[in-house]
């Protein structure tokens, strides 16, 4: 059944491969922080642990340990050794422990935050980080090809001055160019706001002050991402077009007479492919640093919620924030490795005539 | 009327530094309705570029230098690219090229590749209507028309490839057409398949006139009414095929003939031999014969005396010593 | 040789490798050009004034002194995390294209889970762990264990193409061993294509670094550009106008990937003779 369809069978390889890859990266999610053999709790109790009695400390101590998941139990009751101190359970079962909270969608509780659980900080900072870096990196995409594949036809003054400026801002890391932005626009010309995702004075409302507060914190940002995520596609794409250009089909389709704007069409079609492979290779690297810009800005994504968790070694959050971005970055790797599967007839054939990958 | 005039065409391209290599020189024969001319050379002997002159298209870097191509009466000269991509290509020269399995664009299905082209030349016309014709005329060609003209080129054999660029080069009944080696990488079976429809398209009345590029002599007997040898860029030798093939005159024909393997009646005892030496490089300004270099039967005066066109035996022969 | 004669005559090619020279003589002699010093020598944040062209930091330190540690330490990052993350890469990607089949597969999928993940993540993930004891040196290895995996990507596609050629086979029927092969025959096939490589992976590893710093999880002994950005964005410096305390930075930072991205690109320009006008 599955030969009948070979873009389904496409669909499924791809997702199992991401499956795997997902298995691998929540183990190592957990792991790594152990590494450095830190006690988390041994940080909060610093906190906590002033002015109470040993005995209040004690118990204190128990309570965030089972809390954190960190000792032994057996029905309910925490197992101690002979001198009556809690055992402490092993990495592997505080990794059982994990997934079994993670699936009943409880990533911990946040040190800094306490009580507040983990999930909350996240969900706090998800939504503006996805409507700050959703329509970002698709328009840069999109705008940035379109004009590398202009480039790469149209060649002479065009290229000459729009080639190295486009290579110029696609060697800037995205923070780099906020902070430049922030400088011009928002200290020295005072155009616009240096940080926060919008005025101080105002709470998160559906009101048209809200939005607009939003909206005009929103350009910085944005210009600091966008700028530099289409300058780096349209130095690739022209490089692209350009190799297409040089194609048999290419020069069947001048031969044919075909309008020149149609022959655009065509080298686009063809060399946004390779163009969407490598957006799905670079992913990771660009969400990373549009995170790190949102830091800058102190716009009150994902990133500010790591910044100030990693600042303050609030372990759990960080963890589920690292969860998070990987989970996000597999996913948009998922759509687009499925988007190249429909857009080329090639993929397709290749599995239909059984070909491996 | 010729249907197709050629007037001491040269052409030139650019380099990169500025330098002129003169590609063509010199190029004059016309072709009357209905008639087949083979050329036929070395690579490098300058038939790409030629090829691109008689379509009328002079893009950067190459350049006229002289002469004149007219087709039905109509100059090709001095016309804006628009102009020769609107009327000229694929209404009046229409060219089927080489390698033909990757003309196709790759992301296209063929009906849509098609669909462009009618749609590049033909103002007001709807894309049923299109689909129509398209479908009537690929069913001339013996293929599965439904299939081929839905697929993508990637599910397509190399030879439903070839015939679907024979077909869609050919949708708009081109007065002349240019066939640039339309079966070197193809097995000889399909080979066979590729003439054949070529013929077939013939006899339909869907074009008259071609030109048939190749290397492979022994083809070109089968197909061509006249053969015309290009070498650096002039035609050294025009006659009639059998002429051609049986009875060169130009030392660079006999040459070729010569260098050929083939089972030709006539042929067999000749030992195929290579010709020694390169075709000169046209950078640099020629003087005299070019052929002089690896000419077996050179002569003095070959290095310094501009040879031109005689008729010897009646056909065209550049060579003062020929006969 | 001929092809550094061909690089030569690239505009890009020059321009690029003369701003790398540029701060590589910045790096290595700038502690004999000027004075350098961490110590306090004025007030907070002190505009630039006399010998100290480029200000005072929070603590009153001299930013000349600050920018040339800081290049040291991103150059000495960006060279170590290069090396680790082309040498692995490379391997992995030679040995994979080259045996084919299972071994292939296997490395391929190891690969791209390495591709997928962000190392920025595995990045923070390993750092924050290391409370204490983050140095240059670590961080460089870090940062070269994780980002190799482009590398072998590209280097796989290269080697898979190239054992079809003749002199690989002949050696595989001469009974030459995988590794001999690799070292001898490969390599030096794929060398210019390596070194190319090569300068992604610096000019990456100095940006992986800048962004780890910038988070706050940079080195703890030392200053590199990455901590003197990190720096100005704790203090607000950004808000208040103290452009002294991150543009040298920002400046000196674009000024190399742009450096490195431009060597690159003229390379491929020689390289690949379809890319020239």
């Amino acid at each position: 059944m599955l030969k009948k369809y070979p873009t389904l069978r496409y669909i499924l390889q791809r997702g199992g491969w991401y499956f795997i890859t997902f298995i691998i990266a929540v183990t190592i999610n957990f792991f790594l922080p152990r590494l450095g053999n830190n006690n988390p709790v041994d940080i909060i109790m610093g906190k906590a642990s002033s002015g109470l009695s040993t005995e209040a400390a004690r118990e204190k101590e128990e309570s965030y340990l089972v809390e954190f998941g960190l000792v032994k139990k057996v029905k309910g009751e925490i197992v101690r050794d002979e001198l009556g101190r809690p055992v402490k359970s092993s990495s592997f079962e505080q990794f059982v422990n994990y997934i079994k909270m993670c699936f009943m969608g409880d990533f911990g509780t946040s040190f800094q935050k306490y009580p507040k659980k983990v999930l909350d900080v996240i969900l706090d900072a998800v939504p503006w980080t996805i409507a700050l870096q959703l329509p970002t990196i698709i328009f840069g995409w999109i705008i940035g090809n379109v004009l590398g594949v202009l480039a790469a036809y149209r060649r002479g003054i065009f290229d000459r001055v729009f080639f190295p400026s486009a290579m110029l801002l696609s060697s800037i890391p995205f923070f780099v160019f906020g902070m430049l932005l922030v400088y011009c626009f928002a200290v020295v010309w005072g155009v616009f706001p240096a940080m926060g995702g919008y005025a101080g004075d105002l709470v998160p409302s559906f009101s048209w002050a809200f939005f607009s507060s939003a909206g005009y914190h929103y350009i910085l940002p944005f210009f600091s991402i966008f700028l530099c995520l289409a300058g780096g596609q349209a130095i690739g794409m022209r490089s692209m077009g350009i190799y297409e250009l040089g194609t048999d089909y290419i020069k069947y389709a001048q031969w044919l007479g075909l309008k020149g704007n149609r022959i655009l069409g065509y080298i686009f079609r063809n060399a946004m492919l390779p163009q969407l492979t490598g957006l799905a290779l670079s992913l990771g690297t660009m969400i990373s640093g549009a995170l790190i810009t949102e830091m800058i800005f102190s716009y009150p994504g994902l990133g500010m919620a790591m910044l100030t968790a990693i600042q303050n070694n609030d372990y759990p959050v960080i963890q589920g924030g690292t969860l998070i971005i990987t989970v996000s970055v597999l996913i948009a790797n998922f759509t687009v490795d499925i988007l190249i599967g429909f857009l080329d007839p090639r993929v397709k054939a290749g599995l239909q005539m059984g070909k491996g990958n | 009327m010729a249907i197709f005039e050629v007037d001491n065409l040269s052409l030139h391209y650019l380099t990169r530094f500025g330098k002129k290599v003169h590609s063509v020189t010199g190029v004059s024969f016309t072709m009357e309705k209905g008639e087949i001319l083979g050329i036929a050379g070395e690579s490098g002997c300058g038939k790409s570029t030629l090829v691109n002159g008689l379509m009328g298209l002079f893009i950067p870097p190459l350049y006229p230098t002289a002469g004149d191509v007219r087709v039905a009466g109509e100059s090709l000269m001095n016309r804006s690219p628009e102009d020769i991509r609107q009327n000229v290509l694929c209404r009046k020269v229409s060219m089927i090229p080489q390698g033909a399995f990757n003309a196709l664009n790759p992301t296209r299905k063929v009906k849509d590749i098609a669909a462009d082209v009618m749609a590049a030349h033909m103002k007001g016309i709807d894309r049923k209507e299109i689909y129509e014709r398209l479908n009537q005329r690929f069913d001339l060609f013996g293929m599965d028309t439904k299939r081929v003209l839905n697929s993508f080129p990637v599910t397509l054999t190399a030879g439903e490839r070839q015939r679907s660029v024979i077909g869609i080069s050919t949708l708009l009944n081109p007065q002349m057409v240019i066939a640039d080696e339309p079966t070197s990488a193809l097995d000889v079976t399909t080979q066979k398949v590729v003439i054949k429809m070529i013929f077939d398209l013939l006899d339909k009345g869907i074009f008259s006139t071609m030109i048939f590029i190749t290397h492979e002599l022994p083809l070109l007997r089968h197909v061509a009414d006249n053969i015309a040898i290009m070498y650096a860029g002039q035609f050294v030798e025009v006659g009639t095929a059998d002429q051609i093939v049986f009875d060169p005159r130009h030392p660079y024909t006999k040459a070729l003939m010569g260098a050929m393997l083939s089972a030709e009646p006539g042929q067999k005892q000749k030992k195929p031999t290579a010709i020694e030496g390169a075709p000169p490089n046209l950078a640099n300004e020629q003087k005299g014969c070019r052929f002089a270099e690896r000419c077996p039967c050179v002569k003095d005066s070959c290095h310094t005396n501009e040879q031109e066109i005689r008729m010897v035996a009646g056909r065209q022969v550049r060579c003062e010593y020929a006969e | 040789m001929k092809l550094l004669k061909n690089l030569l005559k690239s505009p890009m090619f020059v321009f690029g490798i003369s701003l790398l020279l540029l701060t590589i003589i910045l790096a290595v002699f700038g502690s004999s050009i000027f004075t350098v010093t961490m110590d306090r020598v004025g007030q907070q944040y002190a505009a630039p004034h006399g010998k100290y062209f480029l200000g005072l930091d929070d603590l009153g330190r001299d930013y000349v002194s600050l920018m040339i540690r800081g290049l040291q330490s991103s150059l000495y990052v960006g060279l170590l995390a290069g090396v680790i993350a082309t040498v692995i890469g490379t391997f992995v990607g030679i040995y994979g294209g080259f045996k084919g089949g299972w071994v292939d597969d296997l490395l391929n999928m190891f690969t791209n889970i390495f591709i997928v993940i962000p190392s920025f993540v595995i990045l923070i993930l390993i750092s924050s762990s290391f409370s204490e004891g983050r140095s240059l040196t670590l961080i460089g290895i870090i940062i070269g264990l994780t980002t190799w995996s482009w590398t072998a990507r590209a280097v796989r596609a290269q080697s898979s193409a190239i054992k079809t050629k003749d002199h690989i086979i002949l050696a595989k029927l001469n009974g030459a061993n995988t590794v001999k092969i690799i070292l001898v025959h490969i390599l030096p096939y794929l060398a210019s294509y390596v070194f190319m490589v090569f300068i992604l992976q610096v000019a990456s590893g100095i940006l992986s670094e800048a962004s780890i710093s910038m988070i706050g999880l940079g080195p703890l002994d030392t200053v590199s550009l990455g901590t003197i950005l990190n720096q100005a964005k704790n203090t607000g410096a950004l808000g208040d106008g103290v452009w002294w305390a991150f543009i040298p930075a920002t400046v000196v930072i674009t000024v190399i990937v742009f450096a490195l991205y431009l060597i690159n690109t003229s390379m491929e320009g020689v390289f690949n003779p379809r890319l020239r006008k």
